[in-house]
């Protein structure tokens, strides 16, 4: 049996193969964040909180901007239970993100430097309803994918353990814009506001 | 197929068959206990269909109770109310337990049609995500195709009483009102809300035929003593029946449009706080002329009812005691 990637996954082996070339470059930096996530789907939902990592590389013009790539991963996120006339339903959602945009920063003489993240993503989207009707209505789920554009925005403080060392806290926002658009009658945007904490190496 | 109910035949002892008396000896309603009186036996239809004067909507009301138990609608099965050009679906719960009640735009003189549809995208049009792309079917339930229709009895017209101060439980209100004589029932619905400056109260009751005798004829006039709707908390209710079943729904429903939704949703269930016998009351008097509807013979039995209302409102003020 042979591994034949799909295009998600391609984008994602060349998004990966190019940041291993160019890690050996100067002016660059790799970080990794855990973010806690809240999801709002713009309207009655009720999302639980959720959790997510985040993997940014930067390649860093000169001293105050950076291009941006990378990826968002969203664990499973569960909404809280809720009950109408037709039975008792929940929802959860999974979100997956390539992200590619620009990073401003301004490095302090302290070993602080503040940035921020602007850009775009493409944005892969499952959406899962599970629904029980009562004693003897044989319960179900039914899930559905879509992918899409949308744009991410984040402002964070950066602090320098050593020269190559970094610990980040970045509040961000990941905007999916027409979830669904085309397959129903009711799309939405998605937004997903984050805090993380992450750690960077610059090379 | 559809026939006309001999409700009285089915349930001798009980002319208003559905109504469930509340003899209170404590201070408050449980909501949850507030089921009707229906036969342990076969399927029962409970709907009521009521238009309030002045109003272009009607508030429809309806349950349906299989071996004495509540059935709830899941699934995507719900009640549907319609006339020639309107419809409406009754997602809505009433404070009964598998209770549906909705309003329903009308005009004078429509039939209104009560039907057990199956919609299961229609009857997820409350939720946030995308119900016409998500959404388990497990088809139509036992009750989908069943169906019920009333008709408007004539509109009530009641004498001027509005704002009419009462200061004893043992004064009489006189409700006069133009009769039709078509042999319809009347009933009076009552939303007492009662106020000590410190508490407040509210709650519901009925003032039919099992309270007081002759109360349904559609006779033009009757006299209620106010005892029917003001009493001690600490000497109990008995003289007050209070309301429950699809009436319950239906006033609630009736109030919510009154009020234009700036109502308590559980007005009529709030537990009593202060005592009513020492309080000023407001008291909002529905009385309706109520016209047998007719349901499908799939039915085991029921009560469906249309019925035409008009309201007055009058206060209850005790003396202030001299200290």
């Amino acid at each position: 049996m042979t591994f034949k990637p799909g295009p998600w996954q391609r984008l994602c082996i060349l998004l990966v193969s190019w940041m291993s070339f160019v890690a050996d470059a100067d002016n660059m930096q790799l970080d990794g964040n855990l973010l806690l996530t809240g999801i709002d789907a713009g309207s009655s939902d009720n999302f639980k909180s959720g959790r997510a990592i985040t993997l940014h590389y930067n390649y860093y013009f000169n001293n105050w901007l950076a291009a941006d790539a990378g990826l968002l991963l969203t664990a499973k996120t569960l909404e809280e239970s809720s009950q109408d006339i037709v039975g008792d339903y929940r929802t959860n959602i999974q979100t997956q993100a390539l992200l590619l945009g620009v990073k401003p920063r301004y490095r302090l003489e302290s070993p602080y430097e503040f940035y921020g993240r602007l850009g775009l993503q493409y944005w892969r989207t499952e959406l899962e309803v599970e629904e029980y009707f009562g004693e003897g209505i044989p319960e179900g789920s039914s899930s559905a994918t879509d992918t899409g554009y949308g744009y991410y925005l984040g402002l964070g403080v950066a602090h320098y353990i050593t020269e190559k060392f970094i610990v980040l806290f970045e509040l961000s926002h990941f905007k999916q814009l027409d979830v669904f658009e085309g397959d129903t009658a009711y799309p939405f945007d998605l937004a997903i506001n984050a805090f993380s904490l992450g750690v960077g190496y610059r090379f | 197929m559809i026939y006309d109910p001999l409700m009285r035949a089915y349930f001798p002892g009980f002319p208003e068959v559905v109504f469930l008396v509340f003899v209170l000896a404590g201070c408050e309603i449980d909501g949850s206990d507030n089921l009707p009186r229906v036969p342990d036996q076969g399927l029962f239809i409970l709907a009521d269909v009521n238009q309030h004067e002045g109003d272009d909507s009607a508030q429809v009301a309806a349950a349906v109770f299989n071996d004495g138990e509540p059935v709830n609608l899941v699934g995507g099965d719900l009640f549907e109310a319609r006339t020639a050009t309107e419809r409406v679906l009754l997602k809505q719960g009433g404070p009964v337990t598998g209770s549906y009640a909705a309003s329903l735009p009308v005009d004078d003189g429509v039939d209104v049609f009560l039907d057990v549809v199956h919609l299961p995208v229609e009857a997820r049009e409350d939720r946030w995500y995308p119900i016409d792309l998500l959404y388990t079917d497990p088809g139509p339930g036992e009750l989908v195709g069943k169906s019920a229709m009333v008709r408007f009895p004539p509109a009530v017209t009641i004498a001027p009483l509005s704002q009419t101060v009462y200061t004893s439980i043992s004064d009489v209100i006189d409700i006069s009102w133009d009769p039709v004589s078509e042999g319809d029932l009347m009933r009076v619905l009552a939303a007492v809300e009662c106020t000590d400056g410190l508490a407040t109260s509210s709650y519901g009751v009925v003032v039919d035929n099992e309270v007081q005798l002759d109360m349904d004829l559609d006779d033009g006039s009757e006299l209620i003593s106010l005892n029917k709707f003001i009493y001690d908390l600490d000497a109990g209710s008995d003289r007050l029946k209070f309301i429950s079943d699809a009436a319950l729904v239906l006033l609630q429903e009736l109030l919510n449009q009154l009020s234009a939704g700036n109502i308590d949703p559980d007005f009529l269930l709030k537990q009593r706080e202060a005592n009513p016998i020492e309080s000023t009351c407001e008291i909002r008097l529905f009385l309706q002329r109520q016209r047998p509807g007719r349901f499908d013979v799939t039915f085991d039995g029921g009560r469906v009812t249309g019925s035409s209302s008009a309201e007055v409102n009058v206060i209850y003020q005790p003396p202030v005691p001299f200290n």
